[in-house]
């Protein structure tokens, strides 16, 4: 079994001679925290040094932002040591974190809307009464950082809702590097950045570096991973796989930490399925059911055109936050495009655009949520009316419903799915999340939907349901169905679809045929790079 | 670029003189200034004798409890998170039970004494809502109903009906000291307490909470302790809108505080305060019950029974809830419209074509 894990958990403090001239700053030690079910971080190990730009890096889900909240006192961890500058450290709570000298820039842009500028930058370093500084050290404190931050002119006095979202971010990034700092931890914490703000404030932090000051960042861009850290630290599944300084490092080994591949033979079991995923649809009339023309999804982004043909599984791909989800969403009309529009096309070949999502249902595009729990199920109610709840606007005559068709469709639907729900009066919430998510998609596949819009289905799912669900989506698709599957799964995407269309930074980035493509390639246009360039010798 | 210097960028003009801006932070009290005034000069009209100096002290007196608990409950209503404190109508209800039937018979009725145990008694009972909500996270509707119950009944087992006395000095409030009307000392010390807590981090921390709870908690504050002390200074104000209905009502009476929990919700409404946190301020509360409290004259002087004063107050506050809904819409939409919370990227001249689809 050929592994590339360099990093065993159990030696994570032995580190490479060269490094031990090197103060540890910051060492993360065998790190776990679950949410309920899902195991966010498994044993997360990591090492700063002083004065070093440390990049932490995955695929989503990988764990990254959970580690990152621990680090910053938002979430405690559930086991595992942290030290800091030596010492057991307890992270415990944002503010004593920031006193330690941690400051994070989060993902999500965390400004007050209606406080001004100065505000945000200076919120929690006050007292309950008493302010932390006074206002003229606040005005030059807020100005000289925003200054250093590359944006010359900025009114402090500004609230922030009138603020565009890359000048938000970068009151966040102000307000970190007011505090006192020694590690600054940016999570995504220049996304919102053009690139010429980016390089100023790469600048910054460079210009830290040499004082002594260390940085973590993560990033889903592969240039700026390699142009600014000086060690990558990669995470897949909640587990540290491996950590070298950036010039041991290609940008090739670090896609395949991340992508998960762990030998050979996965990966050409991978592309067995693959191809066995194409097999299925042979015979069928290959019309279009679904046109996307010059879709776009947010200002600046390039238009999107494609076809969905029937029988096809298009499989959407993209790191959390680059356009996939709002281009799923687009096609269903819960959500409206910047410009652009999507086209669902009869069999005789004509376009009807869809305005809303009455439309979409009426004609037969039908969406199955991310967010089961609070999308998709009615959770009080049993198994049976959770599957029922659509039809029973076919079923039923003068609103007289029809309960003995709806039955015999749910054990037409339970047979087919292989679902295993025991009695179909029980209640929805005791079955696991993969029955759930049967009975999701049976509400749809009862009403003979013509195109499925999946966002992540499988999600959550254990490994044998999703099994029976990848059965289950061929055979919708060869009995015609069109299904847009959206999954955070390389190897998933590669299994069950045609097609994978890539998302990056709110671009259809690539569109990739899956008997061709390896997961090294998908997380390559991922992260915004030429799949092409990365593919397996 | 010279270093230090705050530099103002020409897009921002309409911000630029501290006056502006100290409208820009008030602008959320606009509309319920104009209300305020716009019922003030109707009241004028209808009824001159209104503004008489020998009616202002009973005018007055009937307005303080109205005001002070729909300035009490602004600051949890700031502090967003479905922040409401239910209870400062009973505790201040109890407050006159309180001074009647405790502090009186103890032989406590100097104002020196009486106004730091109630100032004191408000500020502990408030800390018990903000633990509560603060610590054991109860949602505060539900924590607060529990104070509202608990208060009312405490004050009604202990005095069911209007009974007892008050201090002299508390019914003289409505009088004058020398040329001083009593209230309008009142009015000064509440302005200057106010100001002087204004000034301090806590309001800034107050509306950090409340416009961003996870931005403020990751920024640093510690959110439950803000809680905590807005709560409990609800409580002082509730309770010094007691003191100021036992000297209304000249006795003390359990029963008499339940209906100021309704007027106060009103008075927030109607002051221009977003009931989902973090915009508004004193200011507002303040307003807000004055327009109430303006608005009730009004039917009293037209002889308008209570019930159907009840009434009126049932569409005030749904008209004022919806007016503060469509204000706030149209202040968001005309910022989406202007385009800045778009990412900045570079975008080719030719690309802007559909900039404005989602409005046409």
């Amino acid at each position: 079994m050929a592994t590339v894990n360099r990093l065993d958990p159990a030696q994570s403090e032995l580190q490479p001679p060269s490094e031990q001239a090197r103060e540890q700053l910051l060492i993360v030690e065998g790190v776990a925290r679950s949410f309920g079910e899902t195991k966010a971080l498994v044993a997360a190990d990591l090492a700063v040094a002083t004065g070093e730009i440390h990049a932490l890096i995955g695929e989503n889900g990988s764990g990254k932002s959970t580690l990152i909240k621990i680090l910053s006192g938002v979430i405690p961890p559930a086991s595992g040591n942290l030290l800091w500058s030596g010492r057991a450290a307890k992270f415990s709570n944002p503010r004593d974190v920031q006193a330690d000298g941690i400051a994070t820039v989060f993902q999500e842009t965390l400004v007050v809307p209606e406080l001004s500028v100065r505000d945000n930058v200076y919120i929690g370093t006050d007292g309950l009464f008493r302010y932390g500084r006074r206002k003229r050290d606040e005005v030059t404190g807020a100005s000289a950082a925003i200054r250093a931050l590359g944006i010359d002119q900025l009114d402090l006095d500004r609230p922030a809702w009138t603020l565009s979202l890359a000048e938000r971010q970068l009151v966040t990034i102000a307000r970190a590097i007011v505090r006192p700092w020694r590690l600054l931890i940016l999570d995504e914490g220049t996304s919102a950045l053009d690139a010429s703000q980016r390089d100023r404030v790469f600048d910054y932090l460079r210009s830290k570096r040499t004082e002594g000051k260390s940085v973590l960042f993560t990033s889903h861009r592969m240039d700026e991973v390699f142009d600014l850290a000086d060690r990558i630290t990669v995470l897949r599944m909640g587990r540290t796989v491996s950590s070298y300084p950036v010039g041991d490092a290609s940008q090739h080994q670090v896609l395949v930490d991340m992508s998960g591949r762990e030998s050979v033979e996965d990966l050409e079991a991978a592309a067995e399925h693959a191809s066995d995923a194409g097999a299925g649809e042979g015979g069928l009339a290959h019309g279009a059911v679904l046109r996307v023309e010059d879709l776009v999804l947010r200002h600046g982004a390039s238009p999107i055109s494609l076809e969905l043909r029937r029988g096809e599984i298009l499989g959407v791909a993209g790191l959390e936050g680059q356009g996939q989800v709002e281009f799923v969403e687009c096609l269903c009309a819960l959500r409206r495009a910047t410009s652009g529009r999507v086209l669902s096309i009869d069999n005789e070949g004509h376009g009807a655009a869809i305005h809303s999502y009455a439309d979409a249902n009426r004609h037969g595009i039908r969406y199955v949520p991310r967010d089961r729990r609070h999308e998709g199920m009615f959770a009080p109610l049993s198994v049976f009316d959770n599957f029922a709840m659509a039809l029973w606007s076919k079923l039923n005559v003068f609103g007289v419903l029809k309960r003995n068709e709806a039955k015999r469709r749910y054990r037409e639907y339970s047979d087919a799915s292989h679902l295993v729900a025991g009695s179909k009066g029980r209640s929805v919430s005791t079955l696991s999340g993969g029955n759930q998510q049967k009975i999701l998609l049976g509400r749809w596949v009862a009403m003979n939907p013509r195109t499925l819009v999946l966002n992540d289905p499988l999600r959550g799912v254990d490994v044998r349901t999703r099994e029976d669900l990848y059965q289950y989506f061929r055979s919708l698709a060869s009995n015609g169905i069109a299904i847009v599957f959206l999954s955070t799964e390389i190897i998933e995407l590669l299994r069950l679809t045609e097609r994978i269309a890539v998302f990056h930074e709110g671009h259809l980035h690539a569109l990739l045929e899956s008997k061709k493509a390896t997961d090294t390639n998908v997380v390559a246009a991922m992260f915004g790079r030429d799949p092409e360039h990365h593919a397996d010798a | 670029m010279p270093d230090s210097t705050l530099t103002v960028p020409a897009n921002s003009a309409h911000l630029r003189a501290p006056v502006r801006r100290l409208f820009a932070r008030h602008s959320y009290a606009a509309v319920p200034f104009v209300i305020t005034v716009g019922l003030f000069v109707v009241n004028l009209v209808v009824q001159p004798a209104f503004v008489y100096l020998s009616n202002l002290g009973s005018s007055m007196a009937v307005l303080f409890p109205i005001l002070l608990t729909g300035m009490a409950l602004t600051l949890p209503v700031l502090s967003g998170n479905g922040g409401i404190d239910l209870s400062v109508g009973p505790l201040a209800g109890f407050v006159t039970v309180f001074v009647s039937a405790i502090l009186m018979p103890a032989g406590i009725r100097a104002p020196e004494l009486v106004i730091p145990i109630v100032i004191v008694f408000g500020l502990l009972s408030g800390a018990v809502n903000g633990v509560l909500i603060g610590y054991v996270r109860l949602p505060p509707i539900i924590a607060t109903l529990g104070m509202y119950l608990f208060w009312e009944g405490l004050g009604t087992q202990v005095q069911p009906e209007a009974g007892g006395q008050v201090p002299g000095w508390l019914i003289g409030i409505n009088g004058s000291y020398g040329p001083v009307p009593g209230l309008l000392i009142v009015v000064a010390i509440v302005v200057v307490v106010w100001s002087l807590i204004a000034r301090t981090a806590y309001l800034r921390n107050l509306l950090a909470i409340g416009g961003d709870e996870r931005a403020a908690f990751s920024a640093g504050i510690n959110v439950a302790a803000v809680r905590v002390m807005t709560y409990a200074l609800t409580g002082a104000l509730a309770c010094l809108a007691g003191l100021m209905l036992a000297g209304l009502i000249q006795s003390g009476d359990g029963t008499v505080g339940p209906p100021y929990t309704i007027s106060a919700i009103t008075a927030v409404a109607l002051g221009g305060i977003s009931l989902a946190g973090g915009r508004g301020g004193m200011l507002g509360g303040a307003l807000g019950g004055m327009a109430l409290f303006l608005i009730q004259e009004l039917l009293t002087a037209g002889h308008v029974s209570v019930y159907a004063v009840s009434v009126a107050d049932g569409i005030i506050l749904i008209i004022a809830l919806a007016l503060n809904g469509t204000l706030e819409f149209l202040r968001r939409r005309r910022s989406v419209r202007l385009g800045p919370q778009q990412p900045m990227v570079l975008v080719q001249p030719e690309e802007l074509g559909g900039f404005n689809v989602e409005t046409s």
